[in-house]
């Protein structure tokens, strides 16, 4: 099977996902009388590709768009503008009579584990259903020997085949998940916060799931999370989004070490590390360039750059002008007027100039 | 790939116990309330009644006395609840009565629940403007009274209960229309059922085996209160005339005839029919009660329902002593009945002290006893837990033995407390600022305008932009890091002298988190308060804490300065758990993981409860639970601490 999904992707020249340029809108609930209030710009202009056998990590606070742009790609909400390819096929609106095709292709992880399993139904079923839609395989022993396969992939014992979901832990549960995912054999994973509700230590487990999963068969993996740490030990490339905008991309070593946008670098700036000595270093660079701003609601978007009102080192340019994406060091691309005005960094790493405006200014 | 390279799953010991399945708590629940029972068994008997009337009825309930002698008669041997009219039997009568009532519930009850129920799911699922159109429709046949529909179809067709009860279930399928609908549009979000459309199932596959169970519970529950609504309806139309024919032992008719005739022949004509349609009416919506109360979910941890305190055994250890302990808790056990008369033990041996000043963390897994080891301290255990055994002194006082009203008292003024969801504290129908205000005129004895003018302080102090505009906000218009600070100016408001925060930042992002961690370290300085901090998050403690608590199974494993916890770790789970950690991860492989999962508290491993997990463990620890010692400052539960074993790789030092 992994070897048919290999050649499968190398077939099609360039990448496997290409998402161009995605808008993403939610109408404003308005009262009965009255204006309608503006859309909701949850996604503004997001593109980036997944290569087969890849991992893209999307990182970003909660509500900056993470899930909405995986939840365009499922086809779970309505799309603005913009296109996603799959494999060189147009799949920004799959037609219903597709649908099917599509779904053996994309399959997903959601974030929480209890609710998006169906309470009433089996492990056998619920990884089972998959695999009688799309390989017209009835419920049975045959099938039954298929799903305890895909158990063992994601270590979990033939035992579990008749348990239900609220008699397994959270762990237990999410590796459910994968299997389901896994039955259809699909070319790309979406996992939307797949391990954010698990434990440390059954965090870890899953992941090296995951990465196992990906050297056996293949699938490229769209992986969001909020937790940068995780995101980092897991993905190839990482996209970090603000505000609905993908304000900076490109390979994840690149980024952790050497950031190009100022949100970026205060996110890792952030992340606390498990070492008090270290992190009381870390704790004074982060008061150093924090402020107590909220950022602006996606219904009501500013003019120019969207992190203007937290950026430590805004320029007049970033209040009338939205960046334009130049290219990074690390391979990428960058939505910060710093690079082509004030410093001019040209695509180099922010943390020496942030660092050394930040002292100045404090 | 081989299953070596895998971390995997354990079946057996590791797995938590399997719970009891939900049909059987279903009807365990059931049949321990009383007001079920006896609607259940209400039900039992007129559900014989209408099978087989005749093996209840004495008599014939159409046979008339011929001889005119034995009319409107009481109760007696022979006619247990007396005559009618024409001195037929009563008892008979209203016993083939249930099979009139039954009738009219079905035919009702067919048309409600076969047009509501798809039309609901139908329109719930297309949503969008036919969803708009078939609700407006809905709300129109909503609006009319049940018993004009019922009247128009009796128009249409001809006078006959049958034909009303045609009318009614019109009238009824608007009920199911509205709640199936309601139901629809929420699972529709539901996580599950995006999985389901992710896999590719169908819609009707979705409708039918996803959604459709889900609607099973509250569909049971309104088709039996609305049973009894039907069965007044048909009887208020008998009332009126339009129902049964005279000669039926309709309760309606029987009800009817009897109130005509009681002013001459004594109340007792109404009783019979009347206490039948009563008790049935009543069976039916304590059916539906005792329904919902058996599916309702279980009392979860926050269900903060507090159960009395019953012969508490004293702690073996003292109390630490000094001015600066605001919260010192020894030896402290916690229980709860768990099903099937296992008691589970999610505390044991609990003991802890914060001081002024100070941050105490909290860290372990989900299960551990975190956040049960604050509530219980605070004299909050959730019912039916209870606190079994140990001491607590609050500020130097003894509260161990408090009644609530006493801990109500301390906590509203000396506690403030914050959530991991801070939206979820805040009530949405209520400005922020009133929320605010409340405590502050409660515990602080302000007029409004005093209150109001702290609370603007307040937020001003956890540095909340514009505070006097945001005092008439709603809660949903405050990002999720600003309301999170408005947890914190409300756990303030009353000056405590101890702050917990149970996992403050986990729902926030970590540029936010950090500014809350920063902001509750700023307050603590300016007012010397105690802060316990509860989170999975190792970063989060080595940041703020000062001293660290590690629990695992309900027990403190390790309590120590945090630089001991993370330099030093004594304990072979404090030191798995800072293993696991992806920063701690060097180079490419796989993560270190804590193989296993933590067992349920039903069932705790004899020894060491981390035994099955820990990679030291020796034969010892399988049998002997290890005491909670004091190693110079600190406290560690394992039997093999101080062999430095632990702080080596586990393969090395075995080795
Ligand atoms: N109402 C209840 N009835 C029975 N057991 C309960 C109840 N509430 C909690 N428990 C049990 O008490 C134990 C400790 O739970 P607690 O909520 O303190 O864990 P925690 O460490 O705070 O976990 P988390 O990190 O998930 O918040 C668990 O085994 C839990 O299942
Ligand atoms: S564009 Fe300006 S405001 Fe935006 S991140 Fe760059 S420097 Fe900061
Ligand atoms: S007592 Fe034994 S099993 Fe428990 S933590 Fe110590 S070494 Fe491990
Ligand atoms: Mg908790």
């Amino acid at each position: 099977m992994s070897d048919e999904l290999l050649l499968r992707s190398r077939a099609a020249e360039g990448p496997l996902l290409e998402v161009q340029d995605l808008h993403v809108h939610f109408a404003g609930r308005g009262r009965l009388f009255g204006p309608t209030p503006p859309p909701v710009k949850a996604v503004n202009g997001v593109s980036f590709t997944i290569d087969a056998q890849r991992t893209f990590g999307l990182v970003g606070e909660s509500g900056s768009g993470k899930s909405t742009v995986a939840r365009a790609i499922l086809q779970l909400v309505d799309i603005h503008a913009g296109t996603i390819r799959l494999a060189g096929d147009d799949v920004t609106k799959v037609p219903r009579r597709d649908e099917l095709a599509f779904r053996k292709r994309v399959q997903a992880v959601l974030q929480d584990p209890f609710s998006s399993l169906n309470q009433t139904h089996q492990t056998r079923t619920i990884v089972g259903d998959g695999i009688t839609r799309h390989f017209g395989l009835k419920a049975g022993e045959q099938r039954d020997e298929r799903v305890g396969r895909l158990l063992d992939d994601v270590g979990l014992s033939r035992e579990y085949l008749d348990r239900y979901p609220y008699e397994m832990s959270g762990g237990q549960r999410q590796r459910v998940s994968i299997a389901r995912a896994l039955a259809v054999e699909p070319q790309l994973i979406i996992a939307d916060e797949a391990t954010s509700a698990l434990d440390v230590s059954i965090q870890s487990q899953v992941i090296n799931v995951l990465r196992e999963i990906q050297r056996s068969s293949g699938v490229a993996f769209l992986f969001i999370a909020h937790d940068l740490e995780v995101v980092r030990h897991v993905s190839d490339d990482v996209g970090v989004m603000y505000l609905g905008s993908l304000v900076e991309q490109g390979d994840a070593d690149g980024i952790y070490e050497g950031p190009t946008h100022p949100y970026t670098e205060m996110l890792i700036a952030s992340i606390p590390v498990p070492n008090p000595t270290v992190q009381a270093g870390r704790r004074a660079l982060r008061q150093s360039f924090d402020n107590d701003a909220e950022p602006p609601s996606p219904a009501n978007l500013p003019p120019g750059c969207p992190f203007e009102n937290r950026c430590p080192v805004a320029m007049d340019i970033c209040r009338e002008e939205v960046p334009a994406a130049v290219a990074a060091h690390h391979g990428g691309r960058v939505q910060c007027h710093l690079h082509t005005s004030g410093p001019e960094l040209g695509g180099e790493s922010v943390v020496e100039f942030i660092t050394k405006e930040a002292r100045t200014l404090t | 790939m081989t299953e070596s390279q895998l971390p995997s799953e354990p079946s057996g010991d590791a797995s938590p116990a399997k719970p009891d399945s939900p049909r059987r708590r279903f009807w365990r629940r059931m049949f321990r309330n009383p007001l079920g029972v006896f609607s259940m068994i209400w039900f039992a008997i007129l559900i014989v009644a209408w099978i087989w009337p005749e093996l209840l009825a004495t008599h014939d309930p159409f046979k008339q006395d011929v001889t005119l002698q034995r009319l409107y008669e009481g109760p007696s041997g022979d006619h247990w609840l007396g005559t009618d009219q024409f001195g037929r039997d009563f008892y008979s009568r209203v016993i083939h009565g249930a099979g009139l009532a039954f009738r009219s519930i079905i035919i009702a009850m067919t048309i409600a629940v076969g047009v509501g129920v798809p039309l609901g799911l139908f329109s719930g699922w297309r949503g969008g403007r036919l969803d708009r159109a078939i609700m407006w429709v809905n709300d129109v046949f909503f609006s009319l009274p049940i018993i004009l529909l019922a009247m128009a179809v009796i128009i249409i067709l001809n006078p006959s209960l049958d034909n009303a009860m045609i009318g009614v279930g019109i009238a009824m399928s608007t009920r199911f229309t509205r709640l199936t609908r309601a139901v629809t549009l929420q699972e529709k979000e539901e996580l599950y059922v995006d999985s389901a459309r992710i896999t590719g199932l169908s819609t009707r596959t979705i409708l039918s085996r996803y959604i459709a169970p889900n609607l099973m519970s509250s569909l049971i529950v309104q088709a039996a209160i609305i049973s009894g609504a039907i069965i007044l309806i048909g009887a208020t139309l008998s009332f009126l005339g339009i129902g049964s024919s005279l000669d039926d032992p309709d309760w309606g008719v029987m009800l009817n005839r009897g109130r005509e005739l009681f002013r001459v022949h004594g109340v007792w004509q109404i009783v019979p029919p009347g206490g039948a349609l009563i008790l049935t009416v009543l069976a039916f919506n304590l059916l539906g009660d005792a329904i919902r109360d058996a599916i309702g979910r279980d009392a979860s941890n926050n269900a903060l329902t507090i159960t009395k305190r019953v012969s508490v055994a004293p702690a073996s250890t003292s109390h630490a002593e000094g001015d600066d302990v605001v919260l010192s808790v020894r030896d402290m056990d916690v229980e709860f009945p768990g099903t099937d008369g296992r008691i589970s033990q999610v505390l044991e041996g609990v003991s802890l002290d914060v001081r002024a000043g100070e941050t105490l963390g909290v860290v372990g897994e989900s299960g551990s006893g975190k956040s049960m080891t604050m509530l219980s301290a605070l004299g909050l255990t959730p019912a039916p837990g209870r606190m079994t055994r140990g001491s607590v002194q609050f500020d130097g006082r003894d509260v161990t033995n408090l009644s609530e009203g006493e801990w109500q008292q301390i906590r509203g003024k000396d506690v403030g407390i914050i959530f991991q969801e801070p939206i979820a504290v805040l009530n949405p129908a209520i400005k922020v600022g009133k929320q605010i205000m409340e405590p502050l005129m409660i515990h602080m004895d302000m007029n409004r305008d005093e209150a109001r003018a702290r609370a603007a302080e307040l937020l001003a102090e956890v540095r909340v932009p514009d505070p006097e505009r945001r005092l008439d906000q709603y809660p949903h218009e405050f990002s999720g890091g600003m309301a999170q600070r408005v947890g914190i100016a409300m756990a303030l408001a009353c000056e405590p002298k101890l702050l917990i925060a149970d996992e403050p930042s986990t729902a926030l992002d970590v540029t936010v988190q950090g500014q809350i961690l920063d902001l509750m370290a700023e307050v603590q300085q300016r007012r010397n308060m105690a802060i316990i901090l509860i989170t999975h998050d190792l970063g989060v403690i080595a940041e703020a804490a000062d001293r660290v608590l590690v629990m695992y199974g309900g027990q403190v494993m390790e309590t120590a300065s945090a630089g001991d916890v993370f330099f030093n770790p004594k304990h072979p789970y404090s030191k798995a758990l800072l293993d696991t950690m992806p920063q701690n991860h060097s180079g490419e492989g796989a993560l270190a993981v804590i193989p296993g999962v933590v067992p349920s508290a039903t069932a705790w491993p004899a020894g060491c409860r981390f035994a099955p997990r820990c990679a030291h463990a020796i034969d010892d620890c399988v049998t002997t639970m290890p005491p909670l010692e004091q190693v110079e400052s600190d406290m560690v539960r394992c039997l093999r601490h101080g062999t430095d074993l632990v702080l080596a790789d586990p393969a090395e030092a075995d080795a």
